[in-house]
């Protein structure tokens, strides 16, 4: 918690519902070539895999460790877990890549 | 035995004239050993608490998963089926794995307390204080796997199982949804690698629950006599001999009193206690002065235990070097961590402090040490009980505790008295299990012969003040 005076939106982030909102009113605006559409779509899609990975339950809790710890957890156990996902995670150090679904929630 | 090596050399010279001028005084070379220590899993480096237990509870299934199939197939057949809760039908009999949690009604609760404390109820209604024992008869037992739990009735004694232990049980669900056990089984011990044979004997010599600091300074004299026996001040010729084959000492657990642990300090106002230090750091000092006599003869394996300073939750971190200025300047001194895994000449030695243990003893029906030693080593599993009753640190990725190859000397510290067992294992595993009694109360300790690991007690009494006739100083095997 930051200990300086400031606005409430220090102590507590943004909810995500806001960001989602935020992102479609950005495309709509100047129109968007094919391509940065293009990646917007395959960025979803690989998000979207990322989150069923998180919420797949043979692998075990996912809050509080990122997703590649999970997957090498999983892969430790000889549960199988996907190799594409470890592929993902590796090719981008976004942090809504990296950390799992519930990690801005303080569990 | 031991005593019959100090008792086999000629004559006592204690009483003769010097030797001679050529002769010299005998010297006696102390046997040395190879020594590895493998403790390394249950070291921690960088902690982080912002985790759940759920991991811990997650690994722990996932790697005793298999081995428990492996189990249940080779008891009821290799065609049982293994089915998870999930896919349960009323009535198949049907082999489940996972974990126990045992619901006590004694058990202390932080919500209760919590509760009894907003509602401001009258005296007779707030939590009890500590009691040796929270078992009841109104206990349930339910088990656990990935997605949901399940209740148990049957053929399983709810007062000798613990919370956390991972079995496999065989029966069939009942229509009010409950489970009805028939049988169950546990993962057993692990392979063990076979021991190589030693030509001559070689003890080990452990020890535990010093209990320096403390207001009775009653062991002081005890733990001299026992100091001075293995670094060969003691006794004559014979005596020395045989102290020369000691070639290891191990103290489990508790070098310091629990007095040391006194809060008052965060208590009391601050102008009582501001030119007061704490009890512990003359009791380190006590201790390093001690460790300096047997360092400088002997290695010393130092175990931290639940009064020391170090950290609370399992696995406890090695004692710090700084605290043993005098003493951690020789290379025989190891500081190792709790639980502690080392091969001695090939004999590999694991054990605790006794916090796991004094745990399950609390929580089950199981009273000797023993018995909740050999408990634990069928189970597979160091502390069922971390992290439900027992601190523990939030593991993710392995839980460490879980036995992955057989000891052949398993220990624990901090006992009420000494008591060993030989133990055998369905694959042909020989373990010696030993309690080491606690050192304050009972001047006993323990030494192990390698060669043929069997265990005996070496107590050191001494003049009591109470006693109005002559008693014999002895120091009897």
């Amino acid at each position: 918690m930051t200990t300086r005076r400031g606005l409430i939106t220090d102590s507590f982030k943004v909810v995500k519902k806001a960001r989602t909102a935020e992102k479609q009113e950005k495309t709509p605006s100047p129109p968007p070539s094919q391509n940065e559409d293009q990646t917007e779509t395959i960025r979803e899609e690989e998000l979207q895999k990322l989150q069923q990975f998180d919420l797949d339950w043979r692998f075990g809790p996912c809050t509080g460790i990122s997703r590649l710890e999970r997957w090498e957890r999983a892969k430790l156990h000889d549960l199988n877990p996907p190799e594409e996902i470890r592929e993902l995670l590796q090719m981008c150090t976004d942090p809504e890549y990296s950390q799992s679904l519930w990690s801005e929630y303080p569990f | 035995m031991f005593s019959d090596l100090s008792a086999q050399k000629e004559g006592s010279s204690l009483l003769c004239r010097p030797a001679s001028e050529d002769q010299g005084p005998a010297v006696f070379e102390r046997t040395s050993l190879a020594y590895s220590p493998s403790s390394e899993r249950y070291g921690v480096g960088e902690r982080s608490f912002s985790r759940q237990y759920a991991h811990i509870y997650a690994a722990r299934l996932m790697q005793m998963r298999p081995l428990l199939s492996e189990r249940a197939k080779e008891k009821w057949g290799s065609d049982v089926l293994i089915r998870k809760l999930c896919d349960l039908e009323t009535g198949e009999q049907c082999c489940i794995v996972g974990t126990l949690f045992k619901r006590m009604e004694l058990q202390p609760s932080i919500l209760k307390e919590i509760t009894h404390k907003k509602m401001k109820l009258p005296h007779n209604l707030l939590p009890q204080p500590a009691r040796a024992k929270y078992i009841s008869e109104t206990d349930e037992l339910i088990l656990e796997d990935e997605l949901q739990r399940i209740k148990l009735e049957g053929k399983i004694d709810k007062n000798k199982c613990v919370t956390g232990s991972v079995i496999a049980i065989y029966g069939a669900e009942r229509n009010d949804g409950k489970f009805t056990v028939e049988d169950f089984c546990t993962a057993d011990l692990p392979l063990q690698t076979a021991r190589p044979s030693l030509s001559s004997d070689r003890f080990v010599l452990l020890a535990s629950g010093l209990g320096l600091g403390s207001s009775r300074a009653d062991s002081m004299l005890g733990l001299q006599l026992l100091v001075d026996m293995v670094t060969g001040q003691l006794g004559d010729l014979g005596e020395q001999s045989g102290a020369a084959t000691i070639s290891r000492v191990l103290l489990a657990g508790n070098l310091l009193s629990q007095s040391t642990q006194d809060k008052d300090a965060s208590t009391k106002a601050k102008y009582l206690t501001k030119k007061t230090q704490a009890g512990s750091v003359e009791a380190i000092r006590l201790l390093d002065e001690l460790l300096l006599q047997l360092v400088a003869s002997v290695p010393v394996d130092v175990m931290p235990g639940q009064y020391d300073p170090t950290n609370y939750t399992l696995p406890q971190q090695p004692l710090h070097r700084c605290m043993f200025p005098l003493s951690s300047v020789y290379p025989t001194l190891q500081l190792a961590s709790n639980p502690y895994q080392a091969d001695i000449d090939g004999v590999r030695f694991l054990g605790t402090s006794g916090q796991n243990v004094c745990d399950i003893q609390r929580y089950s029906s199981m009273d000797s040490h023993v018995e909740i030693l050999e408990e634990t080593l069928r189970l597979r599993h160091l502390a069922p009980t971390a992290p439900d009753t027992l601190g523990c640190y939030p593991f993710y990725l392995k839980d460490p505790f879980i036995l992955e190859e057989c000891p052949h000397v398993y220990f624990s510290g901090n006992a009420p008295a000494f008591e060993s067992k030989h133990i055998k294992g369905p694959d042909g595993q020989e373990v010696l299990l030993v309690t080491v009694p606690e050192f304050s109360s009972t001047q006993t300790a323990c030494l192990i012969n390698l060669r043929t690991l069997h265990c005996e007690p070496v107590s050191f009494s001494a003049f009591s003040a109470d006693e109005d006739e002559e008693s014999e100083m002895n120091i009897s095997h």
